[in-house]
């Protein structure tokens, strides 16, 4: 009943910006720590495998219904009902003189774009849920 | 997600410690005695960050330690002074007031940015709770 639709798809991507969340935070936290260079999870790596998963069940017998399972990429492993992923470095900025390269205004736009996304999938999860459980009580 | 709350929550601990060393400095960028009354200038204290918070955790900053500047005193010409060199020198903290000021803008604005990310943080909490309701 969990695997039904956008279900999987939708728990996928909130796993993956929960954790790219505490990447970011990180980043934030030492962004005036010498030596630090700013990290983040790979979005290019995660859509990649996500949309190959995506169109692996389009292409099954029942494709509205059964696990998305994306393969591991890199930098991101895909376990049955969670994930885990390795930062990398942003690489974004000229380094200062402490040898940090930070850039605050790209930290806080990836910040911003990654709580949208994160909410915009809970609240379409729970739009769904909801649509089951109405479903389930029979009520019309 | 409660992860990403304590490594914003280091980072604005440590920003804060930061932005009281400077206030400590500019209090003090006039201070000649030391708190025994002996005639010892003032030195200007500096903070250490490292990743890693002050819970042991590998995520989020912390203050390591609290550093005294190694630069040499200012000298200004006061031979009244009978604490002055025989040269007619007093030594007095080398603290530049711009500087100092300087690094409270970036403590503030770096401040200012984790408090952002853990309001963020509050926000995904709040949506992922909903789902609950």
């Amino acid at each position: 009943m969990f695997n039904y639709g956008a279900l999987p798809t939708l728990e996928r991507v909130v796993q993956f910006t929960e954790q790219r969340q505490k990447v970011i935070a990180h980043s934030i936290a030492n962004i005036n720590t010498p030596h630090f260079i700013p990290g983040d999870l790979s979005v290019s790596e995660f859509q990649a495998s996500l949309r190959d998963a995506i169109d692996k069940r389009r292409g099954s017998k029942d494709p509205a219904n059964g696990p998305v399972q994306p393969k591991d990429t890199n930098t991101i492993d895909f376990g049955s009902r969670g994930m885990s992923a390795s930062p990398i470095d942003r690489n974004q900025n000229i380094l200062f003189h402490d040898r940090n390269n930070r850039s605050v205004e790209r930290l806080m736009q990836d910040m911003v774009e990654n709580a949208m996304a994160h909410t915009a999938s809970l609240q379409m999860l729970k739009s769904r849920m909801d649509t089951l459980g109405t479903a389930i009580s029979l009520r019309v | 997600m409660f992860g990403s709350l304590d490594i914003s929550t280091s980072g604005m601990v440590a920003h804060r410690q930061w932005t009281e060393s400077i206030a400590a400095n500019l209090a003090n960028q006039n201070s000649v005695f030391n708190a025994d009354g002996e005639y010892e200038p003032y030195r200007a204290k500096r903070v250490e960050f490292k990743t890693g918070d002050d819970r042991g955790n590998v995520g989020g900053v912390h203050v390591s330690e609290i550093v005294e500047s190694k630069a040499p005193h200012r000298k200004i010409w006061d031979p009244a002074s009978p604490y002055a060199d025989p040269n007619g020198y007093r030594e007095v903290p080398n603290i530049s007031p711009e500087i100092e000021q300087m690094n409270m803008l970036i403590a503030t604005r770096a401040y200012e940015a984790n408090v952002r990310a853990a309001q963020a943080t509050k926000t995904m909490m709040q949506e992922t709770l909903s789902l609950l309701s």
